[in-house]
């Protein structure tokens, strides 16, 4: 809570009563559950509403049309009411003549009347009093309503975009998830490439054998996509496939271009590079992958290539609170979450492919760039 | 010098605000004249039914003749009363047997006063609208001293009280906007009067611990702090409603201690507590322990315990539509008012929140119970209202001014407005200055 303006030393006890009042003032003007609207407001709705704007017209016609109405004029009538004067000879005269009065006609029932009359004339303006009060009560509620009306407006509208926002990363995870799936079947199934090469070039770290595989690949990019995405799991226990994914960053100008525009954005498939990056760069080049790392870090802190990047790492099979954990969405998103739970749970089944997982995370968003 | 204090109840067990009132003045003023109290049988408020023997005891050193009430308070009578002479136009017959009906009548002690008038030199009568001090006043118009205890409500607006406050020898009122209001409705003005209130039995400093009520009663939060009859007149069940629908808004753990006899039903909320009358020493130590004191009465025409908060250094916050109270934080610079939900919520959140405001308010509460209601300068202020009436007497002889009641044919011809009527006339806000 801010603190009041004055010095302890003097209170001036008015004082902060005014600075009081003129912060309830504010804060009604705005609204009492400013706090919530600020919450919404601030996700996604400043660019299109202003909260402190949103206010209904009734509000204004009602306040226009609450004026007070006069109360009525009245009268007391009582008995002495008749034969009441300010001379005071006519009011003797008249208290003279009054049995005389009385025996022409009865003017008792004459004054009851009036009398009877003058009291239901106050009743009268007494409920309209108490209708006027019930008024400005009418006025507080539907004020009340229209700024919950306006607030519920609010919350609605930003809940339909977080819907509409959600069922779009689902989309795209949907086919991110194909993708790699697709992925996951081509390597294995990349026949004439694997043939031609010697099992421990592929090991050997000899960066110049890397183009002619690069060039079969480019041949064979096509072919993941083709592949029925439940065959990934029977054919995962095949580990050379996926134990080096780390021998091939330099392979990564080489990358399919093909291949790499059937999928939605940023990334080129994993897998696909590393058929195509037969050559290897241990992964003991420290340096090189931390760098990338901190590039794609940077890249999806900015929006670029995260989702395809993370997923590529879960597939990838990055251990738990490495990178691809961290790549979780930094709002947490929790259909991506859910997303990399499901690949982690199919990677964690083969070591094999963990281990050798960590640079085909850093392959996607290299790529990217 | 003899003097009596005559009050509607009075008992060591009895703490109703004028009844205390009551009986701090004459223990104080015991130590410098000859004090009796004459009071009823009566215990209780509503009722007034005899339940302390008829005759003479001691409270406290100070002798106290008790008369029996004439009858008890019929309670549907006195609301029909009530409601005549508040809302219609009536005679001042009329207002005689609303008073009648209030209680607590004993002839009884209106006739000891007639026959002692000689005894004493002067008598102090405790709340305008009663019984005994109209009848009483009237009695002894040239040794009675009001203490009228008035509050904003219908009673000052009643025809038959203007010639009471006129006829007295002097008043002592509890505050400014008492005197205000009373000098309006009576044009009294020329009526010795002074503004004394009354002070209370602080402990010294050091003997009321904020350690003691928590290891006894289990209180380790922070708390406002609530002392009084838990009762609807008392603002309670506004009190509760501001509370539990601040609750989300307010400082974390501040909690509500009541204190008091309940008679409106307590809602169930672990951080409202009630821990039922507490003993003097028990009050102070809650009181030292409190973050604040709450005063939600729309009606007081002094607040004692707000006193008494202030002395021990505590600021209170109250009910701004008493005026009063609202006058007395104003002018003490020592508490904040609230009148809506809104105010109640920012105030007590600046008060519990804001500690270096809460200190200062708290020294101020302590700065103004010194120099207005600690118990020597109280003393000081009834001490010298008798020696100046005193010296008025024997430069002039005792006056009688009271002015005659109305005749038989007068008293029953409905001339008198409502008092409602008349009270909503009647100056209102806090005097400040």
């Amino acid at each position: 809570m801010a603190e009041f303006n004055i010095r302890t030393d003097s209170v001036d006890v008015e004082q902060i009563m005014r600075q009081i009042r003129a912060r309830i003032k504010e804060k009604r003007g705005v609204d009492y559950t400013e706090q919530q609207i600020q919450e919404l407001a601030n996700v996604k709705l400043e660019r299109f509403l202003d909260p402190k704007g949103v206010r209904s017209d009734l509000v204004q016609q009602f306040r226009r049309t609450r004026g007070t109405t006069p109360a009525p004029p009245n009268y007391n009538f009582e008995d002495t009411t008749l034969y009441d004067s300010h001379r005071g000879v006519v009011r003797l005269f008249r208290k003279l003549l009054n049995p005389f009065l009385k025996l022409m006609f009865n003017p008792n029932a004459i004054a009851h009347v009036l009398h009877m009359q003058g009291q239901i004339n106050a009743i009268n303006a007494q409920h309209a009093s108490v209708r006027d009060e019930l008024d400005s009560l009418y006025y507080e509620v539907i004020h009340n309503l229209v700024l919950e009306v306006t607030r519920l407006g609010i919350e609605n509208k930003n809940l339909k975009m977080r819907v509409e926002s959600l069922n779009s990363r689902m989309d795209f995870d949907e086919r991110r998830a194909r993708a790699l799936e697709g992925v996951v079947q081509y390597k294995p199934g990349s026949g004439p490439s694997r043939e031609e090469r010697p099992a421990p070039a592929r090991y050997s770290g000899d960066s110049g054998r890397s183009q002619p595989h690069a060039q079969q690949h480019r041949s064979q990019a096509p072919q993941p996509h083709q592949v029925q995405p439940a065959q990934p799991l029977q054919q995962a226990p095949q580990p050379p496939a996926y134990s080096r994914p780390e021998a091939r960053p330099e392979a990564r100008p080489e990358a399919p271009p093909d291949a790499a525009a059937e999928l939605p954005a940023f990334a080129t498939p994993p897998g696909v590079q590393a058929q195509g990056g037969g050559a290897t760069e241990p992964a003991a080049d420290g340096s090189g992958t931390v760098r990338r790392r901190r590039r794609r870090r940077r890249g999806r802190r900015g929006g670029r290539g995260r989702a395809q990047g993370d997923m590529a790492n879960a597939a990838g099979g990055a251990p738990a609170g490495s990178d691809a954990v961290s790549s979780t969405p930094p709002h947490g998103d929790p259909t991506a979450h859910a997303a990399l739970d499901d690949a982690n749970s199919y990677e964690g089944a083969d070591q094999d492919v963990d281990s050798g997982s960590d640079s085909g995370d850093d392959e996607g968003p290299d790529t990217a760039q | 010098m003899k003097l009596a204090v005559v009050v509607q109840r009075y008992g060591a067990d009895i703490n109703g605000g004028a009844e205390l009132h009551a009986r701090y003045v004459a223990e104080h003023l015991a130590r410098h004249a000859q004090v009796t109290v004459l009071t009823t049988c009566a215990r209780d408020y509503v009722t007034w039914h005899d339940e302390y023997p008829a005759g003479v005891e001691h409270v406290n050193g100070v002798p106290v003749h008790r008369f029996p009430v004439d009858h008890e308070r019929d309670v549907k009578t006195f609301a029909r009363w009530s409601d005549h002479v508040f809302e219609h136009r009536h005679s001042y017959l009329d207002e005689l047997k609303w008073l009648h009906a209030e209680g607590p009548k004993s002839s009884a002690l209106v006739n000891h006063i007639v026959a002692n008038r000689r005894t004493y030199d002067f008598f102090f009568f405790f709340s305008y609208r009663y019984y005994h001090a109209f009848h009483g006043a009237r009695a002894v118009p040239e040794r009675a001293i009001l203490v009228p205890t008035a509050e904003r409500d219908e009673a000052i607006g009643l025809g038959m009280t203007p010639p009471l406050f006129r006829g007295v020898r002097a008043l002592m009122y509890n505050s400014p906007e008492e005197r205000r209001m009373i000098q309006a409705a009576s044009q009294n003005e020329d009526v010795p009067g002074v503004v004394v209130g009354i002070g209370s039995e602080i402990p010294a400093q050091g003997e009321a611990s904020a350690d003691r009520f928590r290891q006894k009663f289990g209180i380790t939060g922070r708390f406002a702090l609530y002392l009084g009859r838990i009762d609807r007149n008392k603002g309670c069940n506004e009190l509760f409603t501001f509370f539990l629908r601040a609750l989300p808004a307010l400082p974390k753990g501040l909690g509500l201690v009541l204190v008091g006899k309940e008679i409106l039903p307590i809602p169930d909320h672990p951080r409202i507590r009630h821990l039922g009358f507490l003993y003097d020493q028990d009050k102070y130590d809650a009181l030292a322990a409190a973050d604040l004191l709450v005063m939600p009465s729309y009606y007081e025409s002094l607040s004692m315990v707000a006193l008494e908060a202030w002395a021990l250094g505590k600021p209170v916050l109250v009910n701004g539509k008493c005026e009063v109270l609202r006058g007395q934080c104003i002018r003490s610079k020592a508490g904040l008012y609230y009148e809506t939900q809104a105010e109640f919520v920012e105030t007590l959140r600046a008060i519990a929140d804001w500690r270096s405001l809460n200190a200062a308010l708290g020294r101020n509460g302590q700065q103004f119970f010194n120099q207005h209601y600690a118990w020597p300068v109280i003393e000081q202020k009834y001490l010298d209202m008798l020696a100046r009436l005193k010296e008025a007497d024997r430069a002039n002889g005792e006056s009688t001014k009271m002015e005659a009641e109305p005749g038989f044919l007068a008293r029953r011809r409905k001339t008198l407005r409502p008092a409602a009527e008349v009270l909503s006339e009647l100056p209102s806000g806090p005097v400040l200055n």
